[in-house]
Order: C-alpha cells, then sequence, then structure tokens
C-alpha cells in the first residue's frame, strides 16, 4: 500500500492549515454589560430593606459573595497554576483572626483592616508557599492538609486568641434591618475586585506564566520562567484575597473559632466550586460559587443535618468529577456553547 | 509475499486529542527488520502503541496472520506473538535481573517453561548472568536496554516492535544494541523498529518506511530509500519537511 | 531509663496499627497512582461494623476482623467501579483522582454520620482495659495483640507479595505499569484486586482500631494526615517504608506526648510531614519519579 511520493505536498498543505487553524483562535466581542448590570443590581439590592426584612435575602447574597471571592483566589493557585490546595482555609483563619484580634484590642473595624490583613496573610502565603511548593501533585496535596491540621492545633491551643472556645468580637450598633449593610457591600467588593484581579492575572505575562506552570513546569522553567517565585506569587495573590474575605467574615459573624474557620469543608468547597464552574477560567468559581450555596440550602432545607450535608457535597463532587471534570464553563465551553455572557476569560 | 502484520489507514490518538495518526499504514513481512523514520511528531511511536493496543484505533485495522487485532488489550496481543519495547526500557528498576526476565514470561503460566528459558537467555547474554541479582535500576543504559530486549525472547514472539533503542546510548553501545536485534532476526524475529536516528535505523534495517503526519508517505527496500534523493533531502539530510 | 522502654514499647505497639492503617493506603497508590483520602473513612467503616458486632452479637473484635475485611473488600470493589475505574485506564497520576478520592471520603463520612451519628464509640473487650507487666513497664494488652496481628497480616501480605504470581503482577505495575501491562499482565483486574486487597487492609485495621481508639465519622481527618506521614516518610508505594515510617513516628510521638501532653504528639506526624516533604520529597524508600506526578 506504498504511496506516491508526491503525497507529501498534500501533507505539508493540512500541516499549514492545522496551524493556520491554532492561529486563528477568533476574539469573540465580550459582553461587558452583564458583569456591570448583575453589579448594579447588588448595590441597590439593601434599599429592599427600606419596605421590609430581607436579611435572609442579604445574608445569602453575603454568602456567595464571600464563596466567590475565596473560590476565585483559590483558582489563582489551584486553576492556574495546578497546584490543589485543600488547605487554604488557613488564610480563611488568618484574616478572620487578625481582623478580630485588631478589632477586639484597637477597635479597628475588618473594613479598614481588611487590605492590610490580606498583605500580612499574603506574607504568610509567601512564606509557606516557599517550603510546600518544592514539591508536586500528591506531596503539594497531603502537605497542604497537613499544614491545616498544624495551624488548627495551634489555633485550639492558643488562649491568646480563646483557643478551641474562641472569641467573641464587638457588635455594630446598627440596627437589625442595617447590621448587614457595611459588610454586605464589603464583601462584594472584596469578589468584584477578587475576580477582577483574577482576570487581569490570567490575561498578564504572570499568568501566562502561570498556566505554563500548570501545562508542564520542567518545560516552563527551561523556557526562562521563574517558576519558583511565580508559584510563589500565586500562591501569596490567592491568600491575600481569602484573607480579606475572612476579615469580614468574622466580624460579620460576631465571633471567631477555629471549628468555623479552619474546617476541611470550606476548604473543600472552594476547590469544589471552582471545579464545579470550571477550573482555571474566570467565571467558573463564581457559577461554582452560586451553585453550591444553592445546593447548599437545598440540602439543608431538605435534610437539615450536617452529617447528610457533607454526604450531599461529596455526592455532588464525585459525580461532577466523572461527568463534568472541565465543569458548567469547561464543558459548555468546549461544545461551543458557551452563552457570550459567561465568557469572561 | 503475503504480510506477517498488515496495518491499514490507521486513526489514532491520545484520550479525546486529535488524531496523530490518520491513515498510517505498513506491511510488515515476515522474518525482516523494518525501519520506521521520519521527523518529531509523525507519529512513529504511536503507531506501534496502536499496534500493541497501549492506544484505541479508531478507524482502519490491524491485522496479524490474517486475524483482526483491534480492540484487543496488550496482554490478549501480547498473546498473539507481538512483543513491544517501548522508549523507556520498560524494565521494573526494584526488581533484580533475574525477576526482571521471569517477568518476561508473565503470560507463560508454567514455571519450569520460564525458568528454562530464562537460563537459555542468562546463557546467551553472559552480562545479564553475571548481574543476575542486581536490581535492574542500577544498571547502565547499555545494559538496560540489553535486558529489555532479551526479555522479549522468553515468550518466543513472531513480532518484535523496538522504541528508539539507541535513544540515550553511546554510539559503540547503540552498535551492540544493532547487533542483537540483528541476531533476533536471524532466528526469524520480525522486527518493528522506530528510530530518530534514520541513517543509522535505515543501514541495520531491510524495508523502511517513511512516516509523517500521521501517515505513511513512503515504503520500500531500506537501500532504496537511504539513496532516494527526495528522501535524503527531506528527512536523512538533517532539514525536517515541516 | 525505664520510662524511655516504656514509651518505645508503647509507641512501637501503636505504630503497628498505624503501619496496617497506612499499608494498605500505600499499595493502592503504588498501583493506582491514587492517593486514597478515603482510606481512613473506610478504616473508620470497619471500625463500625466490628463495633456492631461485638455491641449486637457479642463477637470479638478480632474476630470481626474477617468479616470487615470481606465487607470492606467488598465497598472498596464497588467504590472502584463506581468512582475510580474511568481513571484506572488512564494509568497516570491525577490530581483530579485525588479529589475523587476526597469526595469519596466526604460520601463514607456522610453516610457513616448519618445512619450512626458522631457520637464517640469504642469496643471494649476484656483485654482492651488488661496490661502486662514486666516489672515497671507494663503494657496494655489491647494495644500489644493489635500491633502483633498487625505486624502479622503486614508480613503475610509481603510475603505474598514478594512470592506469588500475583504478588509478582502487583510489584511489577507498582514500579512500572506500562511495561507490566506489555508483558502480559491485565491492569484492570491487579488494579481491582489490589484496591480491594488495600481495602481489605482498612477492614482488618477498622476491626483492631475499635478497641485501640475512641473513633466517630468525622475524625478520618486526623487520620488522613497522621497516614500520609508515615506513608510519605517511608515513601509512597513502599509498604516497608510504611512499616519503618509508621514505627519511628508513633515512637518519636509517643516521647513527645509524655514530654509535651497528648495534643503535641499528634503535631509530631503533622510536622515531620513537612519536613520530609521539604528534606526528602520521596521519603526513605521511595523513588523520586513517584511523587513528581
Amino acid at each position: 500500500m506504498s504511496m506516491t511520493f508526491e503525497d507529501s505536498g498534500a501533507v505539508l498543505e493540512a500541516r499549514k492549515q492545522y496551524n493556520a487553524k491554532l492561529a486563528q483562535q477568533a476574539d469573540k466581542r465580550r459582553a461587558w454589560w452583564f458583569p456591570i448590570a448583575v453589579m448594579a443590581l447588588l448595590m441597590v439590592l439593601p434599599a429592599l430593606q427600606l419596605v421590609g426584612n430581607y436579611n435572609y435575602l442579604l445574608h445569602m447574597v453575603l454568602f456567595t459573595a464571600s464563596y466567590v471571592a475565596m473560590a476565585s483566589s483559590w483558582n489563582i493557585l489551584g486553576g492556574f497554576t495546578g497546584y490543589i490546595s485543600l488547605g487554604h482555609t488557613v488564610f480563611f483563619a488568618i484574616g478572620g483572626y487578625l481582623a478580630g484580634v485588631l478589632l477586639a484590642r484597637y477597635g479597628i473595624s475588618s473594613l479598614i483592616s481588611a487590605p492590610l490583613v490580606g498583605l500580612v496573610a499574603a506574607g504568610f502565603g509567601y512564606l509557606i508557599g516557599l517550603i510546600t511548593l518544592r514539591v508536586r501533585g500528591p506531596s503539594f496535596i497531603i502537605s497542604s492538609l497537613a499544614l491545616l491540621m498544624i495551624v488548627r492545633i495551634l489555633f485550639d491551643n492558643w488562649h491568646f486568641i480563646g483557643g478551641a472556645n474562641g472569641m467573641a468580637l464587638p457588635v455594630t450598633d446598627l440596627g437589625v434591618l442595617w447590621a448587614k449593610v457595611p459588610y454586605y457591600y464589603a464583601m462584594i467588593a472584596i469578589a468584584a475586585l477578587t475576580v477582577i484581579c483574577a482576570y487581569k492575572i490570567k490575561h498578564s505575562k504572570f499568568g501566562l506564566g502561570l498556566r505554563a506552570i500548570s501545562k508542564d513546569e520542567v518545560k516552563a522553567e527551561s523556557a526562562g520562567i521563574n517558576t519558583r517565585l511565580y508559584k510563589v506569587l500565586a500562591f501569596a495573590f490567592s491568600a491575600f484575597f481569602i484573607a480579606m474575605a475572612g476579615a469580614v467574615w468574622g466580624e460579620y459573624l460576631t465571633y471567631l473559632r477555629p471549628n468555623i474557620f479552619l474546617i476541611i469543608l470550606v476548604a473543600a468547597n472552594m476547590m469544589l466550586m471552582c471545579i464545579l464552574g470550571g477550573k482555571g477560567t474566570i467565571a467558573g468559581p463564581v457559577i461554582g460559587a452560586i451553585l453550591l450555596v444553592a445546593f447548599n440550602e437545598f440540602f439543608v432545607a431538605m435534610m437539615g443535618a450536617s452529617e447528610l450535608n457533607i454526604l450531599g457535597t461529596g455526592a455532588i463532587m464525585a459525580a461532577v468529577l466523572l461527568f463534568f471534570p472541565l465543569g458548567v464553563v469547561g464543558t459548555l465551553a468546549k461544545a461551543g456553547k458557551l452563552p457570550r455572557i459567561l465568557n469572561w476569560d | 509475499m503475503t504480510a506477517l502484520l498488515e496495518v491499514t489507514n490507521l486513526t489514532a490518538g491520545y484520550g479525546d486529542g486529535p488524531a496523530i495518526l490518520s491513515g498510517a499504514g505498513v506491511d510488515v513481512q515476515p522474518g525482516k527488520v523494518h525501519c520506521i523514520i521520519g521527523p518529531n511528531g509523525a507519529g512513529k511511536s504511536t503507531l506501534l502503541k496502536a499496534i500493541c493496543g497501549m492506544l484505541k484505533i479508531r478507524e482502519g485495522e490491524v491485522r496479524f496472520k490474517g486475524e483482526k487485532l483491534n480492540g484487543l488489550r496488550p496482554d490478549q496481543i501480547l498473546r498473539k506473538g507481538i512483543c513491544f519495547v517501548p522508549q523507556e526500557r520498560a524494565l521494573f528498576p526494584k526488581m533484580t535481573v533475574l525477576e526482571n526476565l521471569r517477568m518476561g514470561g508473565f503470560m507463560l503460566t508454567d514455571d519450569t517453561v520460564v525458568n528454562s528459558r530464562v537460563d537459555e537467555i542468562l546463557d546467551r547474554f553472559p552480562i545479564l548472568r553475571e548481574r543476575a541479582t542486581q536490581l535492574a535500576g542500577t544498571m547502565s543504559g547499555g545494559q538496560q536496554q540489553t535486558l529489555a530486549m532479551a526479555r522479549t525472547l522468553i515468550i518466543k514472539p513472531d513480532v518484535v516492535m523496538l522504541d528508539e533503542p539507541s535513544l540515550g546510548l553511546a554510539p559503540k553501545i547503540v552498535q551492540e544494541m544493532f547487533d542483537i536485534m540483528r541476531v533476533m532476526a536471524d532466528e526469524g524475529i520480525t522486527i518493528l523498529l522506530v528510530e530518530q536516528n534514520a541513517l543509522m535505523g535505515l543501514k541495520h534495517a531491510d524495508w523502511g518506511v517513511v512516516l509523517d503526519l500521521g501517515r505513511t508517505l513512503f515504503e520500500g527496500p531500506a537501500q532504496e530509500i537511504l539513496t532516494d534523493p527526495r528522501i535524503q533531502e527531506l528527512y536523512l539530510g538533517g532539514k525536517k519537511a515541516a | 531509663m525505664a520510662d524511655i522502654i516504656q514509651l518505645t514499647i508503647l509507641g512501637l505497639a501503636l505504630g503497628g496499627v498505624f503501619a496496617l492503617m497506612g499499608s494498605g493506603l500505600s499499595l493502592v497508590f503504588g498501583v493506582m497512582r491514587v492517593v486514597n483520602l478515603a482510606h481512613p473513612a473506610l478504616i473508620i467503616a470497619g471500625a463500625y461494623a466490628t463495633y456492631w458486632g461485638w455491641r449486637l452479637l457479642g463477637v470479638d473484635p478480632v474476630l470481626m476482623m474477617p468479616f470487615s475485611a470481606a465487607l470492606l473488600a467488598v465497598v472498596g470493589i464497588v467504590i472502584y467501579k463506581v468512582f475510580f475505574e474511568k481513571d484506572a485506564a488512564s494509568a497516570k497520576y491525577s490530581d483530579l483522582t485525588v479529589l475523587m478520592a476526597f469526595a469519596v471520603a466526604m460520601i463514607v463520612e456522610g453516610a457513616l454520620g448519618g445512619m450512626f451519628t458522631n457520637t464517640q464509640r469504642v469496643t471494649s473487650p476484656s483485654y482492651a482495659t488488661e496490661a502486662i507487666f514486666i516489672g515497671e513497664i507494663f503494657i496494655p494488652k489491647g494495644q500489644l495483640i493489635a500491633g502483633i496481628i498487625s505486624m502479622t497480616i503486614i508480613g503475610s501480605l509481603g510475603l505474598f507479595l514478594k512470592f506469588s504470581r500475583t504478588g509478582y503482577a502487583i510489584r511489577a505495575t507498582t514500579q512500572n505499569r506500562e511495561a507490566a501491562e506489555l508483558l502480559g499482565v491485565n491492569l484492570r483486574f491487579i488494579a481491582l484486586l489490589s484496591f480491594a486487597i488495600g481495602i481489605a487492609l482498612a477492614g482488618c485495621a477498622g476491626s483492631l482500631v475499635s478497641f485501640v481508639f475512641n473513633f466517630f465519622p468525622a475524625k478520618h481527618w486526623e487520620w488522613i494526615a497522621i497516614m500520609m506521614s508515615l506513608v510519605v516518610l517511608g515513601g509512597m508505594g513502599s509498604i516497608l517504608g510504611t512499616v519503618v515510617g509508621a514505627l519511628l513516628l508513633s515512637v518519636l510521638a509517643s516521647y513527645v506526648g509524655a514530654a509535651a501532653g497528648a495534643t503535641w504528639s499528634t503535631m509530631v506526624f503533622f510536622v515531620a510531614l513537612f519536613l520530609v516533604l521539604l528534606v526528602r520529597p520521596q521519603g526513605l524508600f521511595g523513588d523520586k519519579s513517584e511523587l513528581a506526578s
């Protein structure tokens, strides 16, 4: 079945066309109006309080926003860089506790201290990253789990911050109707900031480097990328936003306890939201957060108990991994059916 | 002459990825050494992996002694008599040379047969007998390649497919590997060789196959391919076709 | 001096149990490249099976062991078929598989919690509270029995892997999947078998754990980090390494516990995990390649 040599011309032509197809990734027009409209809606939502008590609604939005911030933040390390961390609640706790101490001792609200707290957590993230990012794959996942365990034991036994019993924070003197509103805006601002920064990072040279690392770290390194610095910076960035969310969340709850901030379920949720929505995409974590909160509400409403909640979360996670490992955004994008309003990449 | 192994119009790729092979074919004649050449990414290794069942065949067919092999698992294809030695030598680094050879006869259920054949091989390759109790991972590259090739003999296969046996070896050692290959061919084992070093490979082969972009461009007697000016320019002179 | 000997013996007995808890994890990682984060949750499932046999039927926990192992082997096969079979074919370590194991751990924990609540349980056969005295040194009988049984099981596993035909296939698959497949090993079968054996070992460990520790469904998170530390110290996939890691760390934890209090003794495992990853990521007996993904 020997072919004539003249065929090689056709083969070369085919290769040229193949290359051209790769280059011609059409840059679709973005639907900027959609996120802006959503933000505008969220901004005016608290006005509902003028006509009734919509505290539950505000709480749900705030809660979702905190998850959006955490998931988008986790995504910088887990999605872009490909390092799956199961210990990122550590930074949530650092944020919450640091802001809590500042509030309890010096009366500084987390609304002011959040960025500072974020920076401190980023510093911690940088240092921890220097240690744990030396390893890849399963070792990294395990080390992140160990980090969580270590910090949990430390916090449980640290009397200055109340140990396992935690500490109570001063309550705001705003009335019942308006008490949530400052935190509502703060959390939405943090969530929006995280998403925007994630977008900026993804489209920067830095983000390109991170994605190169997730594809093949050795090749990325040989291409001249300072992979160590890039990874550690990604770790610090993701710590920064999560800590900000933690700062506001602690003050909003008015108490801090290790078993709220340092449980593996929250760490699992960060990861689950990213995978549910689409790891490594911008819109993915946002969609994942909304879906997860909806699922959670559904389970709590249907079955109440927290143990079944864990079962449900695990089952959803397994189902997504089995059937849609690319998540909502990834699956739709692969099928070419991603609506333009959700294409934020 | 009827082909021993007949590959026609083969399309295959990794996972859901793009097809690496698209319409590749090769006719393997019994008792001959066949060398597949082509640029990086042409699909040479992929072709071997598709034949031995490690990759799913999307289209086309592989026939061995007239029997269709499509869809069989590697262990089933091995039973038919086709043995594959992949690029990375495929040894068990923390098993001894002896244990490695025994693993070579894994599909033989009779222990006495395995033992006697292992003994035969140790007789033929004194270097392996010398190192029988050494862990395979601690041997030199050449010794490892010798072990990997020798190990195929335990099941007395009809076809042995070698993926770049010269990879990472010093030129002098490479020559030894080709010598072993020639001995195997002289015993009637049909060889299907993939070689990055096309000149070297063709020199030791009877039949040459040129593969690019997943298709078979040309096949013919190795000598003819070596001297064909068009192939020399595109694939042997260092200049890549694409 | 007597104190040191005392603490060493206590550490070794506990280390034996930890070794059994970790060996199934190590086996599964070796063959399937799956970091089975659900392993400790399955140990707890085995502990519950034993607990109910003891509580309802009055069967001794050690006698419940074959039953627990068989039950867990079946559970293992189901879990493998439902959650891991797809990935098993790909033959490579993948983050997604670890996440899948994480999801399975949550499912098992949630199911156990839903059925049996989060109350602390423990079986208390007579030997669990007895002790043997040799001079000033006392050895809790329960821990001693558990340690000895654990080492016996691991020893049998070792012989099986070293000398049986299936053992050859399992070791070969651990060292080089592709090569094993090319030599005629049916990888799917070996993966399924190893997973079933690994989870059966979790069932055995569960029976022993039932009278050595208090347990409740959520306890497995603490164990996962402990087990990971010894498996990582020993080198992922090496069962001998797991045993050595378990004994070393348990003895160390026993010293630290005596010097600084029980809270800090668990810290030993986590800090060790960190240090090992830092200094020698491949562990004491492992290959670099096994962890570099």
